[in-house]
C-alpha cells in the first residue's frame, strides 16, 4: 500500500504557542514549505525543493500549529485519483488538513473519511506560495473532524498579505463563533443538484435533510435552471487557465529534462510530453485546443461565469445557506478521463467558479443517509461555519 | 506602378524604475548575469507577481506625455509562447485591456510640412530574459541571464500612419525627447531602452489596399530604422514588380549586411487573463494628479518660448527638447539677459563645452548665476567674444567670479577712444599699403586694419569703437 505522507516532520517534544497550540496540520507538496518537497504531485517538478513558505504555511506556525508533513496528491492538486486526501485524518496521525480545492476536492476528501470539508471564500485566504493550476479558482481547502477546528484555522490563515497583490480589499469576516437560532434560519435546497443524483442517492439525500427540519430549520426549495452550466463553464475557463499557467512547469529548471532532444526546442518539447501523467495532459490539451482554436468558446465561458456569479448571488440572498448534495454522479475514485472526473465534482465546482464558501458536513454514524454540502454568498465563511457548527451541536443533542 | 509605404511601429521603451515590474529585484540588466533575481521573477513555483507602483506612474507619466489618454481600467493577461526566455511559458502583458489609447506625435516630414503621427494604443508588460548564445569548445551553447526578465515595459503602437523612412525616423526622434522630458526613460536604442519593430507593406499609390505587412526586428539606432524601412520597401517593391506574393512574416536588421533577412517565428497564442495581477482602476483624481506631476512638453515650450522671448522657431525647438536646457536657459535669462543672447551662446558656446567635458549642464561649475554674470559683461561691452569665450573656459577651471577672471587676465575691454587712438595711427603707419587699398575704394581692407589694430590690443580692445575710430580718421585721411 502507498504511505499517505510523502514528507514527514517530528513532532517536537514542546509545542509552540498561538491559538492553534497543539493542532497537527498535514499539508500537501501542492504548497510551499522551504527546505519541503514541492512537487505538487508532477514528474515536471520532480525533485523541487521550495525555498519560501506559502503564507498560509508561514501564519498556521505563527498561530502555534505543527506542520506534520506533506501528504500524496494528484497531479498539481486535479481531482482525487492519486491523492490521500483525509486519510492521515482517518488514521488520527493529525487534526486537520489544508488540501489545495481546485473544483471540489477538499469536500469530496472530507465526504471518502466522513470528515468536514471546507473551501473558503476566493479571496479571503493568501495564494502565495500555492503550487496553483486554476489561478482564478483554486483556494487551500481545509479538512477537520470538526468545524471548531476549521474555523480556528481559517481564523489564522485569512486576511490581506503584501505578498499576495490579488486579494481584493475587503474587510475580513469576524470569525468568533456566532449564535444561530435554527427557527430563524431558512435553508434553500437546490432543486437542480438534487434531481442530478443517481434516484437511491436522492432517497439518503432527502433523509439527510429531514435532520434539519427536525433540527428545527425552515427548508424550502429553490431553483437555478442554469446549474448544469457550472460544470462546463469551469472546464472550458479551468481547462484554459491551466493549459495557459502550466507553461511555467517546463521540466527543464526542475523535473526531468527529456534526453535525446537535437535542440533546445527539442529539449523543452520532448521534457514537458514526458513531465505529465494522463490525465493532465489531457486537460492540458482541452484548455489548448480552446485557447488556440476555440477562443471563442473561451470568451464566451467566461462571460457565462458572470452570470452564473450573479445569479448565484441573487439566490443565496434570499435564503441564510444553500443545501446541496456533495457526491456527484461518478462517485468512483479510480476515474481516469476528464469526463468522469468532472463529473464526480458535478455538484462541487459550482464554489469554484463563483468564488463563494462551501461546507461539506459528513452524514451521522448512525447511516441511510449522506452527508451535503452547504454554501453562502462570498465572504459568508464565519456565517456558514457557525451554521455547520450549530447543525453537528444539535446532531449530538446539543442545542 | 508607382507604390506607397504604409509603415506602423511599435516600440518597447524599458522604464528606469528601481525595480523589476513584479518583484523588489533591482532594474539593473546589465550587472553580473544572474544577480538580480529572485523566486518572482525566476517564475519559481508558488511565486505571485506584486505589480510595482512606480512602474505604473512611470508608465502613466509617458502616456499623458503622449497625450494619451489613460484607461480608467486596465489588466495583465498571460501573453503565451514557448522560448528560452521566458520559462514561465507566457508573459504578463495587457493584451485585451491596454493602459492608454490614442495619443499622438507631431511631426515634419521631408517637405517640412506638419503631419500629425497617431498612436493607437500604449501597455504595459515585463521584459523576457536574455539569451546569450556561445561555444564552449566546438560545442554552441545557450545561456540564459534573467537579470531583464520582469524589467518594466512599456510599448507603444502606432496607427499605420508613415509614409516614409524619414517620417519614421523623426517620429522616433520626437518621441525620445518627448519620453525623456516626462523622465520615465533614456529612450536609448544604443543600449537597448528603446526597441523598435516596423511593420512595413506596399501599395500601389493612392489606394486604400491592405497589403500584407512584414515585421522587421533588431534595429539598433534610429538611423537603422530608415535604412532597414528603405531596404523593405525596395525588397517588397521588388517581389510585387516580379509577380511574387509578400507572406507575412517577421525579418531581422542585419547591420553588416544593410539587409533584412527572414526569422524563425516564434510559436504565440492569443491571451488569457490573469488573475494574479489585480485589475488597475485609475481614478479621474489620481490620472490628475499624475498630470500635474508632469512637465511641460518639448512641444508647448517651443511655442512659449517664441510668444514669450521672442526666440526663432529654430532657437526655440533647439532649447525646448532637453529639459535641462531649457531649464538652464530660463535661468540665465531670469538674471536679466536678453533671451535671444543666452539663447546663442548657451547652445553655441556653454552646451558644446559641457558635453566635450563629458558633464551634465544641471552638475557644470558654470552655474546660471556665473553664465549670466559673463554674458552680463559682454552685452556691457566690457568684454568682446572672443574674451568670453576664453572667459568661459576657465571658469569650468576656477572657482572665482567672471569678473574677477576677467580682472585678473586682462580681458576688460578697451573702449576708451584715447587709449585705442595711439595703437591705431601706429597700424595706420605700418600699413600703408592697406591704407591706400581702403582708398581705392576695397571695403575689405577696413576689416584687415580693423584685425591689426586688435592684435595690437592683445585681443582687447572694443571692435565697434575701433571701427568707428578708424572709418573716422581714414575718412579725414582722404
Amino acid at each position: 500500500m502507498e504511505s499517505v505522507f510523502i514528507y514527514r516532520q517530528l513532532e517536537p517534544a514542546a509545542p509552540k504557542e498561538g491559538h492553534l497550540q497543539g493542532l497537527r496540520i498535514a499539508i500537501q507538496p501542492t504548497i510551499s514549505v522551504a527546505g519541503w518537497p514541492t512537487d505538487a504531485g508532477s514528474n515536471a517538478l520532480v525533485n523541487f525543493t521550495a525555498l519560501e513558505d506559502a503564507t498560509v504555511v508561514q501564519r498556521l506556525r505563527q498561530a502555534g500549529a505543527f506542520l506534520s508533513g506533506s501528504t500524496r496528491v494528484s497531479e498539481f492538486g486535479f481531482g482525487l485519483r492519486d491523492s490521500k486526501a483525509g486519510e492521515a485524518l482517518r488514521q488520527q496521525t493529525v487534526d486537520a488538513e489544508v488540501v489545495i480545492d481546485l473544483m471540489g476536492e477538499s469536500r469530496l476528501a472530507a465526504s471518502r473519511v466522513a470528515a468536514c470539508g471546507f473551501k473558503p471564500s476566493y479571496g479571503l485566504v493568501s495564494r502565495f506560495g500555492l503550487v496553483g493550476l486554476i489561478p482564478s479558482m483554486e483556494s487551500c481547502g481545509l479538512l477537520s473532524g470538526s468545524v471548531k477546528n476549521i474555523r480556528s484555522i481559517l481564523k489564522a490563515i485569512a486576511g490581506p498579505d503584501g505578498l499576495d497583490f490579488s486579494l481584493p480589499d475587503e474587510e475580513v469576516p469576524d470569525f468568533l463563533s456566532q449564535e444561530v437560532d435554527p427557527r430563524q434560519t431558512a435553508i434553500g435546497v437546490l432543486a437542480e443538484a438534487r434531481d442530478a443524483l443517481p434516484a437511491e442517492q436522492q432517497q439518503a439525500f432527502r433523509a439527510s435533510l429531514d435532520e434539519l427540519k427536525e433540527a428545527g430549520f425552515s427548508l424550502r426549495e429553490v431553483s437555478m435552471p442554469d446549474f448544469p452550466l457550472f460544470s462546463t463553464v469551469h472546464r472550458i475557463v479551468g481547462s484554459v487557465e491551466a493549459s495557459s499557467c502550466a507553461g511555467r512547469y517546463d521540466s527543464v529548471r526542475y523535473g526531468r529534462r527529456a534526453p535525446g532532444a537535437r535542440n533546445w526546442n527539442d529539449m523543452y518539447l520532448l521534457s514537458r510530453a514526458a513531465a505529465f501523467g494522463p490525465l493532465l495532459k489531457s486537460y492540458l490539451f482541452q484548455g489548448a485546443f480552446f485557447q488556440f482554436e476555440r477562443y471563442d468558446a473561451y470568451e464566451n465561458a467566461c462571460r457565462i461565469r458572470g452570470r452564473l456569479v450573479a445569479e448565484m448571488k441573487r439566490l443565496t440572498s434570499q435564503v441564510d445557506c444553500l443545501v446541496l448534495p456533495a457526491v456527484g454522479c461518478a462517485p468512483s475514485a479510480t476515474t481516469v478521463s476528464l469526463a468522469d472526473t468532472y463529473a464526480q465534482f458535478y455538484v462541487t465546482a459550482f464554489a469554484n467558479v463563483t468564488g463563494q464558501p462551501a461546507l461539506y458536513l459528513p452524514p451521522p454514524s448512525d447511516g441511510g443517509r449522506v452527508g451535503f454540502q452547504m454554501a453562502g454568498p462570498r465572504l459568508s465563511d464565519a456565517r456558514l461555519l457557525a451554521l455547520g457548527e450549530c447543525v453537528l451541536r444539535v446532531r449530538q443533542g446539543g442545542r | 506602378m508607382e507604390f506607397e509605404a504604409v509603415i506602423g511601429l511599435e516600440i518597447h521603451v524599458e522604464l528606469n524604475c528601481a525595480t523589476k515590474m513584479f518583484c523588489d529585484c533591482p532594474n539593473r540588466p546589465g550587472d553580473e548575469p544572474n544577480v538580480n533575481t529572485c523566486p518572482t521573477c525566476l517564475w519559481f513555483p508558488g511565486a505571485m507577481p506584486r505589480f510595482s507602483q512606480e512602474a505604473l506612474e512611470k508608465a502613466c507619466l509617458l502616456c499623458l506625455g503622449l497625450s494619451a489618454e489613460l484607461q480608467p481600467r486596465s489588466a495583465f493577461d498571460q501573453k503565451v509562447y514557448y522560448y528560452p526566455d521566458l520559462p514561465k511559458g507566457y508573459q504578463l502583458s495587457q493584451a485585451h485591456l491596454p493602459l492608454s489609447r490614442g495619443g499622438a506625435i507631431d511631426i515634419a516630414d521631408e517637405d517640412a510640412n506638419p503631419k500629425r503621427m497617431r498612436i493607437h494604443h500604449i501597455h504595459m508588460e515585463e521584459d523576457v530574459a536574455r539569451l546569450v548564445h556561445e561555444m564552449e569548445g566546438r560545442q554552441p551553447i545557450s545561456l540564459v541571464d534573467f537579470n531583464r526578465a520582469g524589467v518594466p515595459l512599456v510599448e507603444i503602437v502606432t496607427e499605420p500612419d508613415f509614409r516614409t523612412p524619414y517620417e519614421a525616423m523623426e517620429f522616433l526622434k520626437a518621441l525620445r525627447t518627448q519620453v525623456r522630458s516626462v523622465g520615465s526613460s533614456e529612450c536609448s536604442m544604443e543600449s537597448g531602452t528603446m526597441r523598435v519593430d516596423a511593420n512595413i507593406s506596399i501599395r500601389p499609390r493612392g489606394t486604400a489596399q491592405m497589403s500584407t505587412k512584414v515585421e522587421v526586428k533588431n534595429m539598433n539606432s534610429v538611423r537603422h530604422v530608415g535604412d532597414a524601412i528603405t531596404y523593405e520597401i525596395n525588397r517588397q517593391t521588388a517581389a510585387v514588380e516580379a509577380g511574387e506574393a509578400v507572406v507575412l512574416h517577421t525579418r531581422l536588421w542585419d547591420p553588416d549586411k544593410k539587409a533584412t533577412l527572414p526569422m524563425r517565428a516564434k510559436f504565440e497564442g492569443p491571451c488569457v487573463p490573469d488573475p494574479a495581477v489585480p485589475v488597475i482602476e485609475l481614478s479621474h483624481e489620481w490620472i490628475e494628479e499624475m498630470r500635474a506631476r508632469l512637465p511641460e512638453m518639448p512641444g508647448v515650450r517651443a511655442e512659449r518660448f517664441v510668444t514669450q522671448y521672442g526666440l526663432t522657431g529654430e532657437e526655440a525647438k533647439s532649447l525646448s527638447s532637453d529639459p535641462a536646457i531649457a531649464g538652464y536657459f530660463e535661468a540665465v535669462i531670469g538674471q536679466g539677459i536678453a533671451p535671444r543672447t543666452g539663447a546663442h551662446w548657451l547652445t553655441t558656446a556653454l552646451v558644446p563645452a559641457v558635453r566635450e567635458r563629458r558633464q551634465e549642464l544641471s552638475s557644470s561649475p558654470v552655474t546660471p548665476a556665473r553664465f549670466a554674470a559673463l554674458l552680463r559683461m559682454l552685452s556691457h561691452d566690457e568684454i568682446n567674444a572672443n574674451a568670453a569665450r576664453e572667459v568661459l573656459m576657465q571658469l569650468f577651471e576656477s572657482d572665482e567670479a567672471p569678473e574677477a577672471i576677467v580682472s585678473a587676465c586682462g580681458f576688460r575691454q578697451v573702449s576708451d577712444a584715447a587709449a585705442l587712438d595711439s595703437l591705431i595711427d601706429e597700424v595706420l603707419g605700418a600699413q600703408p599699403a592697406a591704407v591706400a587699398d581702403f582708398r581705392d575704394g576695397q571695403g575689405k581692407a577696413l576689416g584687415f586694419l580693423i584685425g591689426q589694430v586688435m592684435q595690437a590690443s592683445g585681443g582687447r580692445a572694443n571692435p565697434k569703437v575701433i571701427r568707428e575710430l578708424l572709418s573716422r580718421k581714414l575718412g579725414a585721411i582722404s
